[in-house]
């Protein structure tokens, strides 16, 4: 299953967790997981209509996912990371 | 054995109002900025004095790196004894100053004394061919903007200035100092804010410092090709990567909302109705139609995370609009609008005034019942008043400690007579040990943590890490948004001055920073029992889970022994 690198704002959802493993053949699937196996994630990564919010960029393998390719595929050894900015003087 | 050469201290008596320069102690060399302030104040300062009176000492230092080219590196500590908290303090700004010092090779302008005459006002004049107070009387009582297009008719293009507004001629404890922008107009938009350090400044009778470099060059280091290298390839790395940053502070507002940390009312809720229309991305849409746009507040910055805000008629209003001043002086006073918000920032900056202590003391003010949540006009006509010196405006520029006692409200969001920023400790534990243990106070720049997931025996030490990572970039003149790592700020260090700075150095210089500080305010008077979260932070909960503020006072102050390093101490980003 691909793992999934949570950042650290995100992590009241997982209990902690830096990392969790989902299973989902594309990013938007492996995300629809995270949400479901991790109540109040999903909003934090999704809006209603399902576009990532314009704050959170995800990566695979170190690449960035355009915002419209959620249906990139992701195979099993590979390692989505998600990243939001917060931090603010 | 190389590097920099030849540095100098400028030291100021304004008792006589005289300025000379002395070589910088050469066991030094690796302190700057905040670290530099500590050791100075630690030294130089009695902690007992009157924070406004002739003992104290006010500090300016650049950081280690300033003036070199390495990326957004610029910045400068303001230090001294703190009339907010009656501590040490350290507030720092981007802006140009600092690099303009370090190329005429000042480590810092250390300020003694207090004039005769509290009447009259002084200028330090800091040019490549010496220092010299001069009299500056004929600006007394300006506002941060009047002062410096005045100050632009007689000074070269070249010069960059640091002054105080009203707020801290009439030494008022909410009190910045500014620092101008490296935008041809020079707007003083860039504050070092926290603590109340503009009064000091204004205690001292100088109302600004004019920093000519001329032609100077940037700072020379010892391996100048494997430096330039390392700035090549760090900026490369930066702008390759997500750049977090690039459309300001003011965008994180949703995500804060969504994390119950974007306090509203006199923070009894974690979350504002009004985030929508605080919401940063309405700044960034302005631009199109009304100009503006994002920038960098110094030369040499790759973040740009500088925002400059213009009105509906395209004229400049205020830079930079950040998330702590949309929170404070917006969500948490129940004010609505972005715009209001920006006239809000513009005439903080206007005044010389912190924009979270004051949006912090409106919101006490509101809470009490003198005025409604969201009266936009009625905070703006405080903040004239602030600058006119009424009762009301002196006691709000003091702070929300003192207008709290003023009206005896028994909301006073405070941590050792500072307010607390928008951070809020209540869903950030490990944040508001911070809060507690830092020597500045409730500063979030201190030791900010954002992980309301972090497990209870991860708190103490993600504070501690937090804490010296950013005593590190405080003292070496990256900015916090450019998130350098112990690993790159001791590897800069390393190329500076050609000689290894090894991991166990730079930890052992971030931690002497603190002790240093822990040290002063010891000596000050502080105790473990100054350390309290105040009452509305146990008892207000906030969020769908109701958090309140339930940290043991024995596990926060676990934050003040040093833990074993671990890797992740030297590979963690600064983050303020």
């Amino acid at each position: 299953m691909p793992q999934v690198k949570i950042p650290p704002p995100y992590r009241g959802p997982t209990g902690g967790r830096a990392t969790v493993h989902v299973d989902g053949p594309t990013v938007g699937d492996c995300l629809a997981a995270l949400a479901e196996s991790h109540p109040g994630l999903g909003e934090l990564l999704q809006e209603p209509g399902g576009a990532l919010h314009r704050f959170v960029t995800v990566f695979v393998n170190g690449d960035e996912v355009e915002r419209s390719a959620l249906d990139t595929r992701v195979g099993a050894s590979d390692e989505l990371e998600i990243l939001t900015a917060l931090a603010g003087g | 054995m190389g590097g920099p050469t030849g540095d100098r201290l400028i030291r100021v008596d304004m008792t006589t109002q005289t300025a000379t320069t002395e070589a910088f102690p050469e066991e030094w060399k690796l302190l700057g900025g905040r670290a530099l302030s500590a050791r100075i104040l630690l030294e130089e300062c009695d902690p007992t004095c009157d924070p406004l009176g002739p003992d104290n000492v006010l500090v300016m230092a650049p950081g280690v790196i300033s003036g070199t080219a390495a990326p957004t590196s610029g910045r400068i500590s303001i230090g001294g004894k703190s009339p907010l908290t009656g501590g040490i303090k350290e507030a720092n700004a981007g802006g140009n100053p600092g690099q303009d010092l370090m190329k005429l090779g000042y480590r810092a302008v250390i300020v003694k004394g207090q004039p005769q005459d509290s009447e009259k006002r002084y200028a330090l004049d800091v040019t490549d061919s010496g220092v010299e107070v001069v009299d500056a009387s004929a600006h007394k009582g300006k506002w941060n903007y009047a002062l410096i297009d005045d100050l632009a008719k007689t000074y070269s293009q070249t010069t960059s200035f640091i002054s105080i507004g009203p707020a801290g001629e009439m030494m008022l404890t909410g009190a910045s100092v500014a620092c101008t922008d490296q935008e041809k107009e020079r707007h003083p938009a860039r504050h070092a804010a926290r603590g109340g350090l503009g009064a000091v400044m204004g205690s001292k009778g100088l109302k600004y410092v004019a920093i000519d470099p001329g032609k100077a060059r940037v700072r020379q280091p010892a391996e100048r090709k494997e430096f330039a290298q390392l700035c090549k390839k760090y900026t490369k790395d930066y702008l390759a990567g997500p750049q977090m940053f690039k459309t300001g502070t003011s965008t994180v507002v949703p995500v804060a909302n969504m994390l119950n940390t974007f306090p509203y009312k006199n923070r009894v809720e974690g979350q504002s109705p009004d985030a929508e229309t605080l919401d940063g991305k309405n700044i960034i849409a302005s631009f199109e139609e009304r100009g503006g746009g994002m920038h960098n507040c110094m030369t040499g910055c790759v973040v740009s995370c500088s925002n400059v805000v213009h009105d509906k008629e395209g004229n400049y209003k205020t830079s930079a609009l950040e998330f702590e001043t949309i929170t404070m002086l917006g969500s948490n006073c129940g004010i609505a609008s972005w715009e209001d918000v920006a006239d809000l920032d513009r005439l903080c900056d206007e005044v010389g005034l912190d924009t979270i202590e004051t949006g912090a003391a409106i919101a006490v003010y509101m809470d009490s019942g003198e005025m409604e949540f969201g009266d936009a006009e009625g905070a703006k006509r405080i903040l004239h008043e602030i600058a006119e010196g009424t009762e009301l405006g002196k006691t709000i520029g003091n702070g929300a400690a003192a207008i709290g006692r003023k009206r005896k409200h028994h909301r006073v969001p405070v941590v050792k007579g500072q307010a607390i920023p928008a951070w809020d400790p209540r869903p950030l534990k490990a944040t508001g040990i911070t809060y507690l243990t830092s020597p500045m106070g409730a500063d979030h720049t201190a030791g900010l943590i954002v992980n309301p997931g972090l497990p209870q025996d991860e708190w103490v030490r993600a504070s501690q890490e937090s804490q010296l990572v950013n005593a590190a970039c405080d003292s070496s003149g990256f900015c916090q948004f450019l998130q350098p790592t112990l690993d790159d700020i001791r590897t800069f260090y390393g190329l500076l001055y050609g000689e290894e700075v090894t991991r166990e150095t730079i930890a052992d210089l971030a931690w002497q920073c603190l002790a240093d500080e822990w040290e002063f305010n010891r000596r000050a008077g502080f105790t473990e029992k100054d350390d309290v979260m105040p009452e509305c932070m146990m008892k207000d909960p906030i969020g769908p889970a109701k958090v309140v503020w339930d940290v043991p006072k024995e596990l926060a102050a676990q934050a003040y022994i040093r833990l074993e390093a671990r890797e992740e101490l030297f590979t963690a980003k600064a983050t303020g």
